[in-house]
């Protein structure tokens, strides 16, 4: 990919996450009862050992929850949560004190579902946008070091590809200290007729 | 001392006592450690999948083709075959409940691994290996202890 064409590219796809997070965080934004905005998406071809790096470094404990398309379209979507973040949410909604080292079942199923909603969300929105079906595996979710977590996302792309596109939309709280990403990892065919779809009705 | 090798998903590192070689957050990947005690010099593979296709540029995402390059890389740099020893660290099953082929790709690249060190006589010493944890390995090449550090447990040195 040229530079000039690869920097569309990312302008097409920075749209699509926009609109893909915006509906995530405002179905977000009711479950949590605080308001929630979201800050830029940014994009990024990187190479898989790089990926870590580009969102903060492998060794930090995050919440994360995975699913992958099983439709048409190729893509791993990850909702990430920094520690402090998801113990804030786990605590709302369970109404508990909740230690991220030893969650109970029931607070693993919380946060199993929160990324379900989310991820649903975000599926919906951007579905609608460019008329294609796109179909979620079941989630699951775990907390431990963000390298790890991204192990399975990156090697179900890694048979095919050495550099990974990342597109990443982070969402905060207006008022309350709340933070978190979706990260997208969609497959090369995908991104292709992403592109195509958004770039059809507008000519 | 100087800064610690960084050895990231495909990469590897191979260098001389008294240098650090680390892998941060190894979730399903695993961290093939390799030490010659004598000539004390380590090497570390990073691999993600299990076995490469046949045409394949990047040997070190593997662990079938990582590990062969890894062991002929320690070779070049003067170790000695007989007096390699192995550890390894990683290979966990980081989402059990996703319904995915390659869910449980962590124990695959182990066994991977295991086959192909059998084949160079290459003895494993140590491993940590499997279970739901993410781990980092901090492998010092003055004396072949790998530190292992996993969310939310003591640390461990293998």
């Amino acid at each position: 990919m040229t530079d000039e064409k690869s920097g569309k590219v990312l302008e097409v796809i920075k749209e699509f996450a926009n609109i893909g997070a915006g509906s995530a965080a405002t179905a977000l934004s009711s479950l949590m009862d605080v308001e929630l905005m979201n800050e830029v998406t940014s994009c990024s071809i990187l190479p898989m050992s790089k990926v870590s790096d580009w969102l903060g470094g492998a060794e930090q404990i995050v919440a994360g929850t995975y699913t992958y398309l099983c439709g048409e379209l190729k893509s791993g979507i990850l909702v990430v949560l920094p520690r402090k973040s998801a113990v804030t949410l786990l605590e709302h909604l369970t109404k508990e004190k909740v230690d991220l080292a030893s969650l109970t079942e029931i607070q693993k199923s919380a946060l199993k579902e929160i990324g379900n909603i989310c991820l649903c969300w975000y599926l919906i929105a951007v579905s609608k946008m460019i008329d294609i079906d796109m179909i979620p595996a079941p989630p699951d979710a775990t907390v431990d070091m963000l390298g790890a977590v991204l192990d399975i996302p990156l090697a179900s792309l890694a048979q095919k590809v050495d550099t990974v596109l990342a597109v990443h939309t982070c969402f905060k709280g207006i008022d309350e200290e709340f933070e978190g990403y979706f990260l997208m990892l969609p497959e090369e065919s995908t991104l292709k007729l992403i592109l195509e779809r958004m770039a059809g009705p507008r000519g | 001392m100087s800064e610690p090798h960084t050895v990231g998903i495909g990469q590897m590192a191979v260098c001389h006592a008294p240098e650090q070689i680390v892998c941060l957050g190894l979730g399903s990947c695993v961290a093939i450690i390799l030490y010659d005690p004598v000539a004390r010099i380590g090497g570390v593979a990073h691999v993600l999948l299990p076995k490469s296709p046949i045409k394949c540029d990047s040997e070190g995402k593997y662990a079938d083709t990582g590990t062969r390059k890894l062991v002929k890389e320690m070779l070049n740099h003067g170790a000695k075959k007989e007096r390699l020893v192995a550890k390894l660290v990683g290979g966990a099953q980081m989402f059990p409940n996703l319904n995915l082929s390659i869910a449980n790709i962590g124990r695959e690249n182990s066994v991977t691994i295991r086959n192909i060190l059998r084949e160079f006589l290459i003895r494993i010493v140590a491993e940590d290996l499997g279970g739901n944890r993410g781990r980092s390995a901090y492998f010092d090449t003055s004396d072949g202890h790998v530190t292992i550090r996993a969310a939310f447990e003591p640390v461990k040195v293998l």
